[in-house]
Formats: C-alpha cells, sequence, structure tokens
C-alpha cells in the first residue's frame, strides 16, 4: 500500500503488513468478543433430557483465511434460569472434583455427566463430547473442505492462539476433510488445563476394536498414564436394532375394488386410507446407562451385552415418507381440476360427437336442447328406467366419452335411483342397497353446524363423491364433465316433466348449506309449485300435464306444511289425520284410493319400495300399475278399507268429473282395465281428493288443515259439484272463496258472517345470493324517509296478496277483520260499561290509523281474489329456468369448487369414522379440519387455495390414521402374555404414535418390551429360513454367541453400537491433576468412529 | 386485524368510511316497539306510532369502538307471525340480535323463548344476542317484572336490558353492549386463530352478502 505523505500512515502500513494467518485469529479472537465468550461462564450439566427437548441455539459469523472462506458457529444449548439453577444444585452436590476446584468449567461437567448419554436428537458433536455449548469453525462453502494434516494443525494452532488470548472457555472444533464426513478436531483452553479433541473415522471397523475390550485398550493407551491404582473407566454403551419385517402383520390395505359391479362399490364411496405401509420400520435402542470396565466383559468370542438384559430400552419408529394415501390423493387430484379454464362447452367439444345415441349431431346439440326440449331428448328417462331391464342395450354413448354403457347406467342408476324401475331380483337387490346407502349409514356425527354443505347421503352428496371417484379412475375431467352434463339433463328433464329430485332436502331453500343446494331445493320448490298449479288450473287449461309413468308421484303434503307460515299447527301426517274422519264421513264417500294416495304421497320412499318389492318378474308394465298396487296394499296397511266401497266411490266421484273426460268413466272398475290412461286416471282423481278432503276441512270448524288439503274447501261449502268447482270461474263475485279454515270463532264485524282463514300465497322462497341481491337492493334506498316508504311498498307484495285472499274468503270484510286475523295485536279491545251492562269494543291501534298508512292504502287497493287466481308471488317458471341456467353456465372449475363442500364433508366423516379417541394429535387434526372447514365453506368466496390447505389437513390426519392402524396391527395385544397389560401396550401405542423417541416403561421386561422382543424373534426366524448356513454362522461369532443354543437368535446383529468411556486420570504426568477424560465410539456397517477428548494439566505436566 | 378487516366490511367503494360493518336484527313479536327502539337510538326521535313495518326495514349508524369507526347496519324486522319466513331468512346474515319483548305485554314476553329457538335454528352459531324488555316507562302497565327478564335471560345465557325507547332510557346501552361483545367474540377467534387474518385480508368481496360473519370474524 503506497504511503502518501501523512505520518498515520505508518501505523496503518503496520498493521497491514500483518500476515493472513494474524489476520484470521484476530478475526477469529474479534468474533469471540462479539459473542461474549470471553468470560468463563460455568453452566452446571444440563438436566436430564434437554438435550433432545431442549432450545438449541445458534450464531453463525463469516470470516476468511487468505480467500477462503470460512463460517464460525456458535451452537449452544439455550438454558432456562429454572434449569441453571437446579443443574447447579446438582452440580454442588455431584462434582467431586468440585472441593479442588472453584468452579468447575462448563466442559468437564458435559464430559463426565451421565445424564444424558445418547440424547436422541442434538447435534453430532453434542452427541459425541456431550458438550451443550461448543464453536466450530467449517468451511463456509459447502463443497470446500480443508485438507490435509497442516493445514488442519494450522487452524487448530490459530484457534488455539485466538482462545488463549480471548480467555475463551468454550471448545472450539475444526471441521476438516468433506463435510459429510463429520470429522472435527478441536480444542479447549482451560485456566489450567487443556482438552484436546481428536477423531478418527474409518470405513471399515478394524476386528480388533470390534467389541469393548479392543476400546477399552485404545483408551487406555491413550491416557498414557502410570497412576496407581487406576480409577475404573465407565463404561456406557447403547445397542440399536432395526426391524424391517413386520412378519405378524404385512400391510394389507385393501385397494378398491373398482371392478365391483354390484352395489356401486366403485363410485359411492371415497376411499381410506394408506396404500403403503406408513411404518417403515423400528429402532430399538438397549442402553446400559452407566457401567463399571469390571462389570462387563465383551470381546471377540463372549458378550455380556445381551439387548434382553439391557436395564433401559426405548424405541423409535421410522414412518414411510408421504405414503399414498387415498383419500387425500383422490381429492387433491379432483381440486386440481380448478385449474383448468376451459369452459364446459369446449371440453366438451372435446367429445367430437356427441354423448347421446339417440340424438343426432355433435354435443351442442345437448346444449342446445338444454335450451330448447325436443322430443327425441325426452326419451332419456324412459331410456334410463329400463337400463337393468335391458342390461345389454347398445352403448348410447359415443366411442369418445370416457364413460360408456353399463358404467353409465350404474352411475345413473345411483345418483337417481328413483328414475329407475326395478324388474327382477338382482336390481331389487341393487334398489334395496341404495336405499340402505340413503339412511345414514354412520351414526350422525356432529359436523359442527357451519359445515355449509348439504345433507349426507343425498344427491349432491353422491354426485360429488361419484365426480371425484370417477375422475380419479373413469377417465379424468372429460368424465366429470359427462357426468356433471347428464346430471344437469335429468335437473332440467325433472323441472320440465314435473318429477322431484330426489335426495334434496325438501322445503325451501336451506340458507345454512351449500348454494348448489340450495340451488336444487329451489328448482324444487319450482317444481312442486308447478305441479300443485297445474293441477288445480288443469281443468281450466284443458291440456293435462300428466305426470308421466314415474314410480312415485305427488308432492308429499307433509313437505309443503313445512312451508306453512300461518299454520301454528306442526301438521303431522296427513293421511293420519285424514283416515278417521274419512272413515267417519260416510256422506262425502271416503275412499281407500284417495286416501292411499295421500299416503302414498307423504311418503316417497315407501312407495318407491313397495312397488320395487312387488313387481319382481313383470318388466314390461308401466309405473301406473305399480301405483294402484301401491295404494292397495297401502289400504290394506291402513286397514278397514272396503274394498268395493272405494271402487264404487271412485266411480262415483269419476262419473262427477265424466262430464269433462268421459274416457275415464269407464277406466276406474278395474285396474287391469286402466292400463292405456292411467295417467290420466291418476291426473282425474287429484281434485276429487282435494274435494273430498276439503269438504272435510269444511265440516272441522276451526280445526287446523293444511293449506294444501283446504286449498278448495270452498267446494264443500258451495255445496256445488266437483265438476263446476274444478271448472276455473273467472269472477269476482262476492261468493266466499279460497276458504282454509275459520279463524277461532271470531265473526265479521260488519255482517253476521263467521272469519275464515284463506288460502294464501307463499312469498317466494329464496337462495342466498337472491337475498343477497334482494338485501343489497333494499339497502341501497338508503335511510332516508322515501328510502323506507319505498322499501315498505317493494315488500308490499305478500301483504296485498294476503289482503286480496282475505276479501275473497270473507265478503263484506273491513280492515279491522284482516288485522284481527293477521295482526292482532294491532286491534285493540276495551270493556267498556255503560248502562246496558258490560261489554266489549276494539278498535284499531293508533299505528293502524295513521292516515295513509301503506296498511289502509294496501287495503284500498286490494280487491277480493282468492290466492290462486292472483298474480304469482313466486314465478316458478323464471325461477326454474334461472336454477338451470346457473347449472348449466358453470364451467369446470366452478363446478370442483361448489362440489367441494359435499366432498370435504364426506372425507370429514371418512376420518371421523376411523378416529381414535386415544390419539389426541389426531383429535387435534380432526377439530383443525372440522372448524378449517366450516370457516372455508362458509365464505362467501369458495377459495380453491382454503380448499387446497385444508385438504392437507385432512391428509396429514389420514396419515395418522393410517399409522395407527398400521402399529396396532403390529403390536396387536395377541402377542401379550397378559390380559391386564393391554392398556400398557396401548399406551405404548399412542405415545409411540406421538413422539419421535419412547422410552419402554419397564424395559424387555415390559408388557411392550415382550411384544417388541416377540416381533424381533418372529422377524429372525422369518429372515433364517432363508438365509444359508455360512451366513448365520458368521452372526454366530458376533455377540449372540448366548444364543448358541437355540437355533435362532432372537435379535438380529446390531446396527449400531456405541460406547462411551470416561474416568478420571492425571494427565500428561503421573503428578498432574485429575482430570476427566472421555472417548466415544460408534460402530456401524461402514463407519467406525472414535472421538476422544482428553485433557491435560497444562501447569503440572 | 383492522386492515384484515378493512376490505372485510366494506360496503361499497363509495362508502369506506368506517373500519367494520356489523349487522344487527332487531326482532320480537309485533308492536313490542321495534321501530321506535330503532328511531330512537339511529335518529333520537320518538313519535307514539309508527306505521306497522312490512317485511324489513333498516337504519345505519356509525359508532365508535377504540378508535375504530364501526358502522352499523341495524336490520328492523316485522313481528306479525306472517312474515316470519320472510325475516328469519335474514338472521343468518347477522353478528348480533336485539331480541325485545313488551314489558306490558305477557304474550310477548312468552315468545321470546321461540325467537331464541329461530335465532338458533337460522343463524350462525356465533351470533350474539341481547334480551331488551321495552316500554319499561309504563311501569302502571307493566305485566312482566324485572327479575323475571332477568331470570330468562339468564337461563337463555343472554345479557339483559330493559328500555324505553319513548324515554330515551338504555337505548345506546343495548347497542354499545351489544357491538363491545361482538367486538370481544372477532378479536377471541382471530387470536384463536392467526390464519383467518391473513386469509380474510384476501377477501374483497363487498360486504352487503347474507353471511359476513361467516366470511369474517368467526366470533
Amino acid at each position: 500500500m503506497a504511503a502518501d505523505d501523512d505520518g498515520d500512515v505508518f501505523e496503518i502500513t503496520d498493521f497491514t503488513t500483518a500476515s493472513e494467518w494474524e489476520r484470521f485469529i484476530s478475526r477469529v479472537e474479534e468474533i469471540l468478543h462479539e459473542w461474549k465468550l470471553i468470560s468463563c461462564l460455568c453452566k452446571g450439566p444440563a438436566i436430564k433430557g434437554a438435550y433432545a427437548n431442549g432450545v438449541w441455539e445458534e450464531k453463525t459469523e463469516e470470516l476468511s483465511f487468505a480467500d477462503f472462506k470460512f463460517s464460525l458457529i456458535h451452537i449452544w444449548l439455550k438454558a432456562k434460569d429454572e434449569k441453571r439453577e437446579k443443574s447447579a444444585e446438582k452440580e454442588s452436590g455431584d462434582d467431586e472434583e468440585n472441593d479442588d476446584r472453584e468452579v468447575t468449567p462448563t466442559v468437564y461437567g458435559d464430559l463426565m455427566d451421565m445424564e444424558n448419554d445418547f440424547p436422541s436428537r442434538a447435534h453430532c458433536l453434542c452427541r459425541w463430547y456431550g458438550l451443550q455449548d461448543f464453536v466450530i469453525l467449517t468451511p463456509a462453502n459447502n463443497s470446500d473442505a480443508v485438507l490435509g494434516e497442516s493445514k488442519i494443525k494450522l487452524l487448530l494452532s490459530s484457534v488455539n492462539i485466538a482462545l488463549t488470548d480471548a480467555g475463551c472457555c468454550v471448545p472450539m472444533f475444526v471441521q476438516a476433510h468433506q463435510k459429510w464426513r463429520r470429522l472435527y478436531q478441536g480444542t479447549c483452553v482451560l485456566p489450567s488445563a487443556n482438552i484436546e479433541f481428536g477423531m478418527v473415522q474409518l470405513k471399515r471397523t478394524p476386528p480388533q476394536y470390534n467389541h469393548l475390550a479392543g476400546l477399552l485398550d485404545v483408551f487406555k493407551a491413550k491416557m498414557g498414564s502410570v497412576a496407581d491404582p487406576r480409577p475404573p473407566v465407565s463404561v456406557a454403551v447403547r445397542f440399536l436394532y432395526e426391524l424391517c419385517d413386520w412378519v405378524n402383520s404385512p400391510w394389507s390395505q385393501p385397494l378398491p375394488d373398482f371392478d365391483d359391479e354390484v352395489g356401486c362399490k366403485g363410485f359411492d364411496q371415497l376411499p381410506f386410507g394408506a396404500c403403503e405401509d406408513p411404518v417403515c420400520s423400528l429402532s430399538l435402542y438397549c442402553t446400559w446407562p452407566c457401567l463399571s470396565e469390571d462389570m462387563i466383559v465383551e470381546n471377540h468370542v463372549y458378550s455380556d451385552l445381551d439387548p434382553l438384559q439391557a436395564p433401559h430400552w426405548s424405541v423409535r419408529i421410522q414412518m414411510t415418507e408421504d405414503p399414498l394415501c387415498l383419500l387425500g390423493e383422490y381429492l387433491s387430484t379432483f381440486l386440481a381440476l380448478c385449474h383448468r379454464k376451459e369452459t364446459l362447452e369446449q371440453l366438451l367439444s372435446g367429445f367430437g360427437t356427441e354423448m347421446r345415441e339417440d340424438s343426432t349431431g355433435d354435443i351442442s346439440n345437448a346444449l342446445q336442447r338444454l335450451t330448447e326440449p325436443t322430443v327425441g331428448y325426452n326419451l332419456h328417462v324412459p331410456t334410463l328406467t329400463s337400463y337393468v331391464s335391458q342390461p345389454q342395450k347398445p352403448t348410447r354413448k359415443s366411442k369418445d366419452a370416457p364413460i360408456q354403457g353399463e358404467l353409465l347406467d350404474q352411475i345413473l342408476q345411483f345418483l337417481f335411483p328413483d328414475s329407475v324401475k326395478p324388474s327382477d331380483n338382482s336390481s331389487t337387490e341393487t334398489e334395496e342397497n341404495t336405499s340402505t346407502v340413503q339412511q345414514p349409514s354412520h351414526p350422525v356425527k356432529e359436523l359442527p353446524k357451519q359445515l355449509k354443505s348439504a345433507p349426507v347421503n343425498g344427491l349432491l352428496h353422491k354426485l360429488a363423491v361419484c365426480l371425484c371417484v370417477l375422475n380419479q379412475n373413469n377417465g379424468g375431467f372429460m368424465a366429470v364433465v359427462q357426468i356433471w352434463q347428464e346430471f344437469i339433463l335429468e335437473m332440467r328433464y325433472r323441472w320440465e316433466h314435473n318429477y322431484l329430485i330426489e335426495g334434496i332436502e325438501p322445503g325451501p331453500p336451506n340458507l345454512g348449506s351449500c348454494l348448489l343446494q340450495q340451488k336444487l331445493q329451489m328448482l324444487n320448490c319450482c317444481i312442486e309449485h308447478k305441479r300443485k298449479r297445474e293441477t288445480l288450473h288443469k281443468g281450466y287449461t284443458g291440456v293435462p300435464e300428466s305426470p308421466p309413468s314415474s314410480p312415485y308421484r305427488g308432492p308429499s303434503t307433509s313437505q309443503l306444511s313445512r312451508s306453512l307460515s300461518h299454520n301454528e299447527a306442526e301438521n303431522v301426517d296427513q293421511s293420519d289425520a285424514l283416515n278417521p274422519i274419512a272413515e267417519n264421513d260416510q256422506a262425502s264417500g271416503s275412499q281407500s284410493e284417495s286416501v292411499a294416495e295421500n299416503s302414498n304421497q307423504t311418503n316417497d320412499s315407501k312407495t318407491k319400495k313397495g312397488p320395487g318389492s312387488q313387481k319382481i318378474g313383470s318388466s314390461g308394465e308401466s309405473s301406473d300399475e305399480e301405483f294402484f298396487e301401491c295404494n292397495d296394499s297401502d289400504g290394506d296397511q291402513l286397514g278397514e278399507k272396503d274394498e268395493d266401497t272405494s271402487e264404487r266411490n271412485q266411480t262415483e266421484e269419476s262419473m262427477l268429473e265424466g262430464a269433462e273426460d268421459t274416457e275415464n268413466q269407464s277406466g276406474d272398475e278395474n285396474e287391469a282395465e286402466i292400463d292405456e290412461n292411467q295417467s290420466e286416471t291418476e291426473m282425474e282423481c287429484e281434485p276429487v281428493n282435494i274435494s273430498q278432503t276439503g269438504s272435510l276441512a269444511g265440516s272441522m270448524t276451526g280445526s287446523e288443515i293444511q293449506e294444501m288439503v283446504g286449498t278448495d274447501a270452498r267446494h264443500s261449502i258451495s255445496n256445488t259439484s266437483v265438476l263446476s268447482d274444478s271448472a276455473y270461474k273467472d269472477s269476482f263475485s262476492h261468493k266466499p272463496e279460497g276458504r282454509l279454515a275459520l279463524f277461532q270463532d271470531l265473526k265479521l264485524i260488519n255482517c253476521d258472517e263467521r272469519m275464515y282463514i284463506p288460502v294464501t300465497q307463499e312469498p317466494a322462497p329464496m337462495t342466498e345470493d337472491m337475498l343477497e341481491e334482494h338485501a343489497e337492493v333494499l339497502a341501497k334506498l338508503g335511510t332516508s324517509a322515501e328510502g323506507a316508504e319505498l322499501r315498505a311498498r317493494m315488500q308490499s307484495a305478500c301483504l296485498l296478496s294476503d289482503m286480496e285472499s282475505f276479501k275473497a274468503a270473507n265478503p263484506g270484510c273491513v280492515l279491522e277483520d284482516f288485522v284481527r286475523w293477521y295482526s292482532p295485536r294491532d286491534w285493540i279491545e276495551e270493556t267498556i260499561q255503560d248502562e246496558n251492562g258490560v261489554k266489549t269494543e276494539g278498535h284499531l291501534s293508533q299505528r293502524m290509523q295513521i292516515p295513509g298508512n301503506m296498511w289502509v292504502e294496501v287495503w284500498q287497493t286490494a280487491r277480493p281474489v282468492p290466492a290462486r287466481k292472483q298474480k304469482r308471488l313466486f314465478d316458478d317458471t323464471k325461477e326454474a329456468e334461472k336454477v338451470l341456467h346457473f347449472l348449466s353456465s358453470l364451467n369446470l372449475s366452478d363446478i370442483v369448487v361448489h362440489l367441494m363442500p359435499m366432498l370435504i364433508h364426506a372425507a370429514l366423516l371418512k376420518a371421523m369414522d376411523n378416529d381414535d379417541p386415544s390419539i389426541n394429535v389426531l383429535k387435534q387434526v380432526i377439530e383443525q379440519a372440522c372448524l378449517k372447514a366450516s370457516q372455508v365453506t362458509r365464505s362467501p368466496q369458495q377459495d380453491a387455495k382454503r380448499y387446497e390447505e385444508l385438504i392437507r389437513i385432512i391428509m396429514q390426519a389420514e396419515i395418522i390414521i393410517a399409522r395407527n392402524l398400521s402399529l396396532r396391527s403390529k403390536f396387536t395385544t395377541d402377542l401379550l402374555e397378559r390380559e391386564d397389560a393391554q392398556q400398557e401396550l396401548e399406551h405404548f401405542v399412542v405415545t409411540i404414535l406421538q413422539n419421535s423417541e419412547v422410552p419402554v416403561r419397564g424395559g424387555p421386561m415390559g408388557p411392550a418390551g415382550s411384544v417388541i422382543s416377540k416381533l424381533f424373534q418372529s422377524a429372525q426366524r422369518a429372515s433364517y429360513m432363508i438365509l444359508d448356513e455360512e451366513e448365520s454362522d458368521e452372526r454366530m461369532d458376533d455377540d449372540e454367541e448366548s444364543r448358541l443354543n437355540s437355533s435362532v437368535p432372537n435379535f438380529p446383529r446390531p446396527l449400531a453400537r456405541e460406547y462411551i468411556l470416561r474416568t478420571f486420570v492425571p494427565r500428561p504426568a503421573p503428578y498432574s491433576k485429575q482430570l476427566p477424560q472421555r472417548m466415544f465410539c460408534s460402530i456401524e456397517e461402514d463407519d467406525f468412529r472414535i472421538a476422544g477428548a482428553f485433557t491435560s494439566d497444562s501447569v503440572f505436566q | 386485524m383492522a386492515s384484515a378487516n378493512d376490505s372485510k366490511w366494506q360496503k361499497d367503494a363509495a362508502d369506506q368510511n368506517f373500519d367494520y360493518m356489523f349487522k344487527l336484527l332487531i326482532i320480537g313479536n309485533s308492536s313490542v316497539g321495534k321501530t321506535s327502539f330503532l328511531f330512537r337510538y339511529a335518529d333520537d326521535s320518538f313519535t307514539s306510532a309508527f306505521v306497522s313495518t312490512v317485511g324489513i326495514d333498516f337504519k345505519v349508524k356509525t359508532v365508535f369502538r377504540q378508535d375504530k369507526r364501526v358502522k352499523l347496519q341495524i336490520w328492523d324486522t316485522a313481528g306479525q307471525e306472517r312474515y316470519r319466513t320472510i325475516t328469519t331468512a335474514y338472521y343468518r346474515g347477522a353478528m348480533g340480535f336485539i331480541l325485545m319483548y313488551d314489558v306490558t305485554n305477557e304474550e310477548s314476553f312468552n315468545a321470546v323463548q321461540d325467537w331464541c329457538t329461530q335465532i338458533k335454528t337460522y343463524s350462525w352459531d356465533n351470533a350474539q344476542v341481547v334480551l331488551v324488555g321495552n316500554k319499561c316507562d309504563l311501569e302502571d302497565e307493566r305485566v312482566v317484572s324485572t327479575e323475571r327478564g332477568k331470570q330468562l335471560a339468564d337461563q337463555l345465557g343472554l345479557e339483559f336490558f330493559e328500555t324505553s325507547a319513548k324515554e330515551n332510557i338504555n337505548v345506546k346501552a343495548v347497542f354499545e353492549r351489544l357491538v363491545d361483545i361482538i367486538c370481544d367474540k372477532m378479536s377471541e377467534s382471530l387470536d384463536s386463530d392467526p390464519t383467518l387474518v391473513s386469509s380474510q385480508a384476501k377477501g374483497t368481496r363487498l360486504t352487503e352478502n347474507p353471511n359476513p360473519q361467516a366470511s369474517g370474524c368467526q366470533c
């Protein structure tokens, strides 16, 4: 460096002339100062187990020697204050040399501490030397290595100088050779002594050192002390045995059998469990913690170290990393479909040709049919119904569709069991199977209420599971798209043909379920509404939309009753309520047919099963016949049904209707004859039925009768014929219309008529997105008075409708009457006492009298129109089309995300099925998954990413369950000698699952220990059967000598052996101070290592 | 927490003047004074007779709580039986309920249990409820004693207040308490699940959705 002119320059020059070596040393020193390692702070030995469980800290600094970069790493065990105190106490009690010295350096305590031998998890230097505080000098670059003895020596002496200069008592190591060899040389400078850490590492174990005796020789030779009497060497030994062959319990996860066609096993269940054994191997550590060299003998011919005699056993289980778990795999693959951005149309065009053979053109036709259904398309379900009867039918799908023929039929059957008409034995069986599936098969697990999904085993559950499985096994996303397409078509078909969708919760959309479920519920509401409407208007429209052949019919009245608002009576079973009345009321002619029909309606599934079991062997018949047969059987069940009477009654009723539809007159006598006109007959039956029940309703004053039944209550009251009633009259006469029931015993104010509850329209059901939209519109109006006014007006449709109905049902009524029914608290009654005595007088509440208020206003505009003639509050056609459009506009990723809630739900149930309450970790994971699931499914933004996280948690649970299963099958209680030890074994399995290394309670003598011994034994036997003589001989040369007599040793050769030898010996001269000496040795298959720490007195040498 | 929720509770771009938005619902039998109660709180006005509410209506009030602007969107419902189906649909979006009865009307008190069941059925589990006995100024006509109210509240595990919209007794206290409970619950669940914060931050959807609390606070 060129000096310019200044005097200062010389000083600098003086510094810079120092060699690289000097600078290196000063840098090391500097870092030691920085880290404050200079004062010889003494920590006591760590408490038991602290090395494995405590917190280790690490600090790194970079430095370089010339251009060679090193890192200096300080590693130490973070001591809690509390711990330190405890160990300090121990130290003062235990350490013998404590008297001689003022303070024992940390490193002495560490070297001699017996508590923390063989920590289960620690840095290698900690394991070899028992150190809790040390510094490592290692090449910064991973590929660099300090090679050559002179270089190592140079570094060591540098370190030595630095340590001495800094007065640092922490041992420092220099890593030599390649890093993977983990070869360290170290030094530690103490006030009156220094420690030399040396190491040998070989690939092959020299035979003379392959046992304790040889190692003791090395140790003693190294000390070279001639002190007399030489204190005995204390020895700690640990042997590792590994068990890889689980002879008793090979892993047998039954793979899902996709070929099993019976019961649709292939696609109705999510698989669960690991494909491979999640438990890989067992490591058994047998430890002899503290032996005197005199007590134990191990040399090349004999060994005292029998694992069964080891005082301490611990076990570690090696788990298979990321075992392939079916559930997780299926879920993730399905979710991965989210990343496909194509629209459904684009994907479908991939089919090339059309999916359905009975339609022409490509798949776009199928899409067209979504908007304009054609006759050809209508063929769909009849085909579906004949799937089972004609299994050999040629496939309807083009060759490109991934799912074809029989499988497709099965899937559709599985999804829509109600559209299949069972016709032979085997299919009946299938039907039964599916219906058992429909019942909750597992005890209902209480998933958090917040989980927004759909009822278990409902249509959407099945669909989600089915698509997930198909995606995995039957053609990937194309299969998903195909089945989804089928699903949409089916939905449309059902809407157009008034079939209710099976497997969907009845009633208005349940906002606690997922959006897709709500949409389907909405569609069902539409279908129900439409059926009701069309039934009522049939006579008027003249075009009976006859419900086509189907094994079921009619909206269940019990379902309808749920949507009734003002009828507080939770109407029980319609048929039950009606039956006795029907019997009593002979005049109105109760007929078993209609009653049976009612009961038929109330229980779809019953009806469905009924014909199924009866119709064995008769494949060609239409389902209407089933309907009638079913009636018979149901009628029988109801009992007291005189067949003759019922038939006569039916005839009568039919004749009344005959003017309208003459075809039916003859058709009703005998079931066999009705074949042709069945659908019509069935249709006709309905009004008859209603009029009857209506008349019943009329005769039951003030009783709680459902809206549905009472729809035509007016018939009986006006005593007109069924014919004139069912004819649609366009009149606003003052003849009361649309009465449901009497309202208590109230009379109208202005006339002497009794007050009737009118039949009212139900407010339109809404799904959550509609509701959201609606609320937003309302909120947008703001909080001003005008806004509020407008809001009220927007919502007045329902009020108007109710008022109109009320007016129609109660001719001559006034607002006061309406209020008394509708909002009773706005009718104030006062008792007035005058000369004529006590009388009650009523008037409207103050708020109802506000001039020009909404109620008055609406009342004035309301005309007497019965509910059925009013403008519909619920436009089923529009809503249904909206739902169908929603369904068909989803693209693949939307479909997947919308189905995720059900899939997650199913997966959680699966996991819970396999739950084991004894495993805390599992419980936590499942709880976490449930919590997360409820959050994710409830989030308005359905995010694939969050589902991924969720699936990861579920996978975690699955792996734990698989491990648990595997461990349990391995440590079976069959291997136990005593029954009472069962609990102990269970405890063992549970702890082993949740911890890395687990001590075996009771060692080899404990119940778990004995099971482990047996496992080793049987594995040994199994392996010896294939081992040849020579090898076994070799084995017996080893430490298994004691087993010579038995044919097979109980344990294999230990995989690894570790020895720690310790003693206090004066070094280097006999008159030196007694100082701790330690040697660690580990012998493995291809690694032999001796790590020695030898202290020598630096004063009395 | 605030930043996480900022985006969540924003109603729309124009109306960003708050840190949180809570949706509250006032329910109870017809003519117990729900609308009056709300007008007293939101507008500090009282009229002896408001037109009977048709369907649902709402008012907005912004309050401050711990330096945070909390916008309360308070939905007022019609109490008539006939409107049950319509109003219960809105339950799921509400984070808090004010369940009101009229201390001068036994029937409205007897219906409290029913209303509670309705809340349980139609709202998320974690919605907070306060029981309120209104019209406590009408001591002469009182038929439900304070003790009975308290007892019922304890039994149902709800907070309890007696109020008067007319005399402006306890009206503000009810809302403040309800907001407090909701906030507490919210921070509680955020503490217990830190992942919520980050996941919420992602939500950019404008509120007004029917499940604000589903999406957000999990309280």
